[in-house]
């Protein structure tokens, strides 16, 4: 079996590198100067050490510079439709002062990409994601009185994660921070904006404000988190793995992005990616509402799995098979989570294998060791929920965990 | 609300597809209602009365009204058409008369290219021949691919393959090397640019925002070739068409009605369940079929009813009109020296060079009106006595390269200009004109727009070019008539296989409609 390669594609950036209003500090941390190109931003991969952020992500407190994602304000009298005809879910169900995650679809019912929906008021929305959106939302955005408007340059984003976050919150001197719960969204103080959100899995909260406050922002936490609640920056690896323990998929990565793709046939729907459940197709039309339905009569073609597998070995790009050595898909993510102890991995299976049919899959990894490649046959088991939970991340008021 | 006024299918625009859609769907016994903005029906194939003189108000001429819609409709009996020559007029006086594929000076001497010219126009039919079949069903879905599921939208394709083949490796290569090639350079290859030449460019860009010049006006010569080529005036005026299906669709049990203007569909979970007049009433129907232009279409059933990225292209399609219409009431039919009276009726060109016409299209571009426009004319009144009763006759000119954006926009001083450029064009031809001139109107592109609802004042509806065509007309995903909400179909020029009074548009969407089982 011919092992395929590994998604290192980068799409191109057309400009200068840029960076974030946090750089002076997110520079003078980096200690391994490993950067990576995150939507044309400067972002840091790995700070000193791969293995002490990632552990401090789940004992202690981290803070994360997510200024590049993609942020796009979509304000006026029609904002709220606006937003339900571009995403799946009920938009109507997220209350002002709340997030709420979603994905949304090309015609074809395809996954462009999936974000969060943060609304600051009746009529003020922004929605967060990976991917640039601007000119398709202005489309999605014809003809109603609203107003588009891409603010990922001039407002910037911190998230603080970990067991300690909320004592470094108390410490900094929030105020009211106790009563929130997860999702919950609020101007703690003028122009900033706080939500107990996040891409770890674990207790957490995302800051949003404009870039003139940033650097005030990092001092005002850093000097509250470092002492007590070991506060450190984290980069880019280490959120790849609590995302993945999480269970969290990632455009380009666990499913292809409908407008990244020229292919036929490689974009999937919300219920492929296991996400079958947020689309309401009870709204009124939204994007792509005609093709799923279609879609959901014809059934899935794929599914997007969690996969617990035998052995410690990361099945990384790894084939899975089921039975004697029928194909039946391959694996987007993988790690061994060192917090849950399992060697654990996403994969995209044909359908109904991970739905219906469970027994009998497994995994063909191959391992580097000091340049001897040896092949294992490992068992997988199909996982439910995500890899790593713990009630403290849904605990309110937090505690000093 | 009363439950007999519960209908099948409404259709909106009583301009001739409108009236063959209701006509297809009313003789296979369906209850259908035509709802008409204006006051007539027929669209811009209309007779206007003008003081006991009728006057084709929009186009005047017939050359493609297709053989299977006046069968299945049952229209032989009720229409009855003559054949016009064709009188390609040349500055110098030398005339060609054009009467099927033959080309001779008016004065019955041999042209020299008579021969190649021949061939090349035979050519054009049997190619547009060829095609006719692709136009007369909906255009081929091609999402399933070379599947088994997608082998009966792959079967006409493939037949139109076989036939190819058929034709010879010769004529099958001749085929593939013209067919998206210009008009221009096929006619230059082998003839003398001139008045012959002129002849057959002109009939590539009518209605259109092409120059010969522009790739696609091979295919959209054989389009407009494909019944044959020839031009023919229905006699009572081109309104008569429009009644005579109409007629059809009445005496089937349809209602047409006209002053009611269709303001918004009503959709309850997706579904069509009703239109909402202009003055407020409400008809309920299981389906709707809309005539208008594609984006205008999208408008009444209501933009938010369809994806992010149909919007984005039916707002992106492409239908500047570039036609305009001048109707010149005459006292007396003027003279043009070197016609004989019998061919005065003919069907006058002036086009007296591909690179005229290539010469007029640059002006569009800019916003501006040809100082010597392409004109096709005819006075009807010659060949059809009894729509001028007043004695009178009419000059009526289709004058091509008009844009539909001027620059300076539209007013009654530029019309008076384009008015004044179309009677100097044609007193070149006819230096008595002026004299006899009773009254005139002119139609801009603008006021064909107003007057009709088509989009631009296009004739098509939706520039007729290969990236509007077949599986992508009007837009890609919405080409086969379903328009996005169940229930509603587009059933105008706009859609597959496009403009000219053929009623293909209208029929073959009718029978989609029906095979979708929508108005059951």
């Amino acid at each position: 079996m011919r092992k395929p390669a590994k998604k290192t594609e980068k799409r191109f950036t057309p400009q200068k590198t840029q960076t974030t209003p946090f750089h002076p500090r997110t520079n003078q941390f980096n200690l391994m100067q490993n950067w990576d190109d995150w939507a044309g931003y400067l972002a840091a991969n790995v700070y000193e050490s791969f293995e002490k952020e990632y552990f401090a992500i789940r004992n202690q407190s981290t803070l994360l510079d997510i200024s590049p994602m993609c942020k796009y304000r979509i304000k006026g009298p029609d904002a709220r439709k606006v937003l339900d005809r571009v995403v799946i879910r009920n938009v109507k169900k997220i209350r002002t002062g709340r997030v709420g995650y979603t994905l949304w679809c090309d015609e074809e019912g395809m996954t462009i990409d999936d974000g969060t929906i943060f609304r600051f008021g009746k009529q003020d929305f922004m929605l967060l994601c990976a991917e640039h959106m601007y000119s398709w939302l202005q489309d999605a955005a014809w003809g109603y009185d609203v107003e588009v408007i891409d603010e990922s340059h001039n407002i910037c984003g911190l998230a603080l994660q970990g067991p300690t976050s909320y004592s470094v919150i108390k410490e900094a001197g929030f105020k009211g921070v106790e009563t929130m719960k997860p999702f919950d969204l609020r101007e703690v103080e003028p122009g900033l904006w706080l939500s107990r959100t996040g891409y770890t899995g674990d207790l957490g909260y995302e800051f949003l404000t404009e870039n003139k406050n940033a650097l005030k922002l990092w001092d005002r936490l850093w000097k509250a988190g470092r002492q007590n609640w070991g506060l450190i920056p984290i980069g880019l690896e280490a959120l790849e793995l609590v995302r993945l323990e999480t269970g969290f998929i990632a455009p380009g990565v666990d499913f292809q992005a409908a407008h990244a793709v020229s292919r036929v046939g490689r974009g999937r729907t919300p219920f492929e990616l296991g996400f079958g459940k947020l689309v309401d197709f009870n709204k009124g039309h939204f994007n792509g509402r005609r093709a799923l339905l279609e879609h959901q009569k014809n059934g899935k073609r794929y599914n997007l799995v969690k996969l617990d597998i035998e052995d410690k070995y990361p099945a990384d790009s790894s084939y899975v098979y089921v039975g004697k050595e029928k194909h039946i898909g391959f694996v987007t993510s993988a790690a061994w989570s060192p917090t849950t102890k399992r060697n654990i991995a996403l994969a995209e299976l044909e359908a109904p294998y991970g739905d219906t049919i469970r027994d009998g899959i497994w995994v063909e990894v191959y391992v580097d060791k000091e340049g001897k490649w040896y092949r294992i046959n490992a068992k997988a088991t199909v996982v439910d929920g995500s890899f790593f939970s713990n009630p403290r991340t849904r605990q309110t008021p937090p505690g000093p965990f | 609300m009363s439950h007999s006024d519960k209908f099948d299918v409404i259709v909106i625009g009583a301009g001739h597809n409108g009236l063959a859609a209701a006509a297809t769907l009313a003789k296979r016994g369906k209850k259908v209602c035509v709802l008409e903005r204006t006051n007539a029906i027929g669209g811009m194939a209309q007779s206007r009365d003008n003081d006991g003189t009728s006057v084709p108000y929009i186009a005047h001429l017939l050359h493609n009204l297709n053989p299977t819609v006046v069968k299945e409709l049952g229209l032989s009996s009720a229409i009855k058409l003559k054949e016009l020559p064709t009188i390609a007029l040349d500055p110098d006086g030398r005339h060609i008369e054009i009467a099927g594929n033959k080309a001779q000076y008016t004065d019955g001497s041999a042209h020299p290219d008579a021969a190649i010219y021949e061939e090349i126009r035979a050519r054009i039919i049997k190619f547009g021949q060829l095609l006719e079949p692709m136009a007369a069903r909906t255009a081929p879905d091609l999402s399933e691919g070379a599947s088994f599921a997608g082998l009966p939208e792959l079967m006409p394709l493939a037949k139109l393959g076989l036939k190819m083949k058929l034709m010879g490796k010769k004529e099958m290569r001749e085929f593939m090397r013209i067919a998206l090639s210009n008009v221009y350079d096929l006619i230059l290859d082998d003839m003398e640019d001139g008045v012959l030449a002129g002849s057959l460019a002109a009939d590539s860009v009518w209605g259109m925002w092409t120059g010969p010049r522009s790739p696609g006006t091979v295919l959209s010569l054989m389009y407009r070739y494909c019944t044959g080529g020839q031009s023919s005036l229905p006699i009572g005026g081109m309104g008569a068409i429009s009644h005579a299906i109409a007629d059809v669709a009445k005496n089937n049990g349809a209602q047409i009605r006209t002053n009611s203007a269709a303001e918004k569909l009503v959709v309850e979970d997706d579904q069509v369940t009703g239109v909402v007049l202009k003055d407020g009433t409400t008809i309920e129907t299981k389906a709707v079929m809309s005539s208008a232009g594609a984006f205008q279409s999208m408008m009444i059933g209501g933009h938010e009813n369809f994806d992010v990225e149909a919007v984005r292209r039916l707002r992106n399609v492409r239908s500047k009109g570039t036609t305009a219409k001048v109707n010149i009431v005459l006292k007396d039919v003027p003279e043009i020296a070197g016609l004989s009276d019998s061919q005065m009726a003919s069907r006058l060109l002036i086009a007296p060079s591909a690179y005229y016409i290539e010469q007029a299209f640059n002006a569009i571009k800019y916003g501006e009106m040809p100082p010597a426009p392409v004109i096709e004319a005819v006075i009807p009144s010659l060949s059809d006595t009894s729509i001028a009763a007043s004695g009178k006759h009419v000059l009526s000119a289709v004058v091509q390269y008009i844009p539909y954006y001027l620059e300076g926009g539209w007013n009654d001083k530029a019309r008076n200009k384009l008015t004044k450029i179309v009677v100097d064009t044609l007193s070149k031809y006819a230096p008595d004109l002026r004299d006899k001139i009773d009254y005139t109107e002119t139609l801009s592109p603008a006021d064909i727009e107003q007057e009709t609802g088509a989009p631009g004042g296009h004739w098509h509806h939706c520039e007729f070019s290969t990236d509007q065509m077949l599986a992508v007309r009007p837009v890609n995903l919405l080409a086969r008539y379903a328009f996005g909400i169940k229930g509603f179909y587009l059933c105008g020029a706009s859609a597959h296989p496009g403009g000219d009074v053929s009623g293909l548009a209208g029929r073959n969407s009718a029978l989609q409609l029906i095979k979708d089982g929508a108005a059951s």
